[in-house]
């Protein structure tokens, strides 16, 4: 069988926010399996309980961890490389959840009128979500 | 035995909103829900109104809801519903007309408009086409598709929006997006890729589930999105 191929018709927005959901899915579970096993690296089996672990692996913050027994979180807990994975984490996580309710939305609303405000108000949060995100991010 | 048969009737001319109407009727375990039908308007109510025409399972007419699921009225047996209380009502999802019969109008609009047909303008052959068997069994599972509509009518994201064009019309898109003779796939997998194609598919497997053919419909859409991502029709 000759294998056929066709041209790809110009991508959709529908298209790239499809493949942006599956894309972001994989990511932050991957992001949260580098935080884990950083975490473990760092001694985390004695440092961290389980619910202070849980947390770091999906959001590795310092403030997540200054109430364990890390005596100084300054010490590879706190620091830009960590300040960068938690923004691509939290951008990731935010757009992927904030695109999904834009999908729910949309499912039941359509093409009405309504369809520019409403994606004027998800993006309005979305925003909102990640100015916040980033300060906390940028002042812990 | 005797069956209980609750059916949903609606007469546009008299009733404000539908209403369950329920009848007793002797019928055989072998018998289908269509006979026990048949039975009802023959004997006991000439008033009901359902469609039906070839009573064989290929003509598509007679889907209806049956104890809550999508089924062919023709296609199913007394003893396959586990149960002698049998509730029957029209398909969701499409406009009311009267009884069990539904505006198929929407339904057919989406069929269309993934044109459903062979596209090729290359100067035809002296014979005819030719195509490999595998080639041919590529997508000989859509070709199954009798338009009953039992599929687009049991998804919710159909229910939720009638804009989506639905399981089935993808189904028949990918019966010929699929075919080597076919040269018309890029612009049907343009239509599909828009706000109202595939990406309305959430994967739920209710119209697999609901497709009187056995078809494996969720699996068909996933190839169109694929076909859309990739630009691979293997
Ligand atoms: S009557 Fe033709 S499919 Fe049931």
């Amino acid at each position: 069988m000759r294998s056929r191929t066709v041209s790809q018709p110009a991508m959709s927005f529908e298209y790239i926010m499809w493949m942006f959901t599956r894309i972001s899915g994989l990511a932050l579970l991957f992001l949260g399996f580098i935080g884990l096993v950083m975490a473990l690296i760092m001694n985390a089996r004695n440092l961290l309980d389980m619910p202070t672990l849980t947390r770091w692996t999906f959001f590795p913050n310092p403030n997540h961890v200054v109430n364990s027994n890390i005596p100084d979180v300054s010490q590879g807990w706190a620091n830009a490389y960590w300040q960068i994975m938690e923004m691509v984490i939290a951008l990731f996580g935010i757009s992927h959840g904030f695109n999904g309710l834009r999908v729910v939305i949309e499912d039941f609303i359509g093409n009405t009128f309504w369809q520019p405000m409403i994606r004027g108000v998800i993006f309005l949060m979305w925003l909102f979500f990640i100015i916040i995100a980033f300060y906390v991010i940028l002042a812990s | 035995m005797k069956v209980t048969v609750k059916i949903l009737r609606y007469n546009p001319e008299k009733d404000k909103r539908p209403r369950y109407r329920t009848y007793h009727v002797e019928a055989e375990p072998t018998d289908r829900v269509l006979d026990v039908l048949e039975k009802i308007k023959g004997y006991q109510d000439g008033s009901l109104s359902f469609r039906r025409s070839c009573a064989h399972g290929i003509c598509g007419s007679c889907a209806m809801r049956i104890n809550g699921m999508n089924r062919l009225a023709c296609k199913t047996l007394i003893k396959d519903l586990h149960s002698d209380k049998i509730v029957i009502e029209p398909l969701l999802g499409l406009p009311l007309m009267k009884d069990l019969i539904v505006d198929m109008k929407p339904f057919f609009e989406h069929y269309q408009s993934v044109k459903p047909y062979l596209i090729n303008d290359e100067p035809p052959p002296l014979t005819e086409r030719l195509q490999s068997p595998e080639e041919r069994e590529r997508f000989d599972d859509t070709t199954k598709c009798i338009l009953c509509a039992a599929c687009t009518t049991s998804c919710p994201s159909f229910w939720s929006n009638g804009q989506y064009v639905g399981p089935a019309a993808i189904v028949n898109a990918h019966r010929f997006i699929f075919d080597s003779r076919d040269r018309g796939a890029a612009e049907r997998l343009r239509i599909l890729s828009d706000q109202f194609g595939v990406y309305r598919c959430h994967t739920i497997f209710n119209c697999t589930l609901a497709c009187p053919r056995d078809i494996q419909i969720t699996k068909a859409i996933g190839e169109v999105k694929r076909a859309i991502a990739t630009g691979s029709l293997d």
